[in-house]
């Protein structure tokens, strides 16, 4: 997997090449099992409810249960899906709604010649409507320099 | 939210101040000097980044000297680590996934 690259104007950016045709990689992605076992839990958790409603508008949702019955979640909602090329859905952990808010999650998947599917996964944070517009105008282009400045 | 750093940084100007402000304290005008606009327009985005809490403004006499609180932009950098950790999780399980279905087949 690579990182960004210091030009990339995404907050985060990564990249992946999957020995898999496109299809199968984005049913992976659309998978509720891949979303039952995404967290690292240990394996006396839980996870009672791991969903998919893979349509647009349709929700996501993942609870996990720690052996002395904490649950965490998070729930999201697909924005877009045009399989086996894209897929934009948004993600919320519980209890981060004030804080790091809604996240929104592009995968982008790319056929190679020799069968195998690049996926390139761009995630936003989206505080407000503010926020979006900033996206939009690629603020993120600070954080590669961020690291930089902050590891000089 | 003013005092968000994530938008704080959404201005290219702003992230040149901060940019500048890496390299050590600066005088307002040395941090501020040849973006190409306005005093006013200047003043706003030094205000964005204090109102952030990204940069502390200290005035001695008539001289303004802007520094980096370099705690506030750990926290918007921890952000993005602890969101690339999240995501190339994901990756992993797809991975694994796509492993056990060709196993399957």
């Amino acid at each position: 997997m690579t990182d960004a690259t210091p030009s990339d104007p995404d907050a985060l950016r990564l990249e992946r090449t999957f020995n898999a045709p496109p299809q199968a990689v984005f049913d992976a992605w659309t998978s509720a099992e891949v979303l039952r076992r995404w967290w690292p839990v240990g394996s006396d958790w839980e996870t009672p409810i791991a969903e998919v409603d893979v349509r647009v508008g349709g929700a996501l949702r993942l609870v996990m249960r720690s052996p002395k019955g904490e649950e965490f979640g998070g729930s999201g909602e697909y924005v877009e899906i045009s399989r086996p090329r894209r897929l934009v859905f948004t993600w919320t952990w519980d209890g981060q709604e004030g804080d790091e808010g809604t996240q929104l999650v592009e995968v982008e998947l790319k056929e190679r010649e020799d069968g195998t599917t690049t996926v390139v996964l761009t995630n936003r944070g989206l505080r407000d409507e503010e926020s979006k517009r900033s996206h939009r105008e690629g603020w993120q282009a600070s954080f590669d320099n961020l690291d930089r400045v902050l590891a000089a | 939210m003013a005092n968000d750093p994530f938008k704080a940084l959404a201005h290219p100007i702003r992230r040149g101040i901060v940019e500048r402000l890496a390299g050590g304290p600066a005088t307002i005008g040395i941090a501020t000097a040849g973006f190409g606009v306005s005093k006013p327009t200047i003043s706003k985005h030094v205000k964005a980044l204090e109102q952030a809490g990204l940069v502390v403004r200290r005035i001695d006499g008539r001289t303004h000297r802007l520094s980096l609180d370099l705690d506030a932009l750990g926290e918007a950098v921890e952000w993005i680590d602890r969101q690339r950790a999240i995501w190339g999780r994901m990756f992993d399980v797809v991975d694994d996934y796509l492993d056990e279905q060709e196993d399957a087949r």
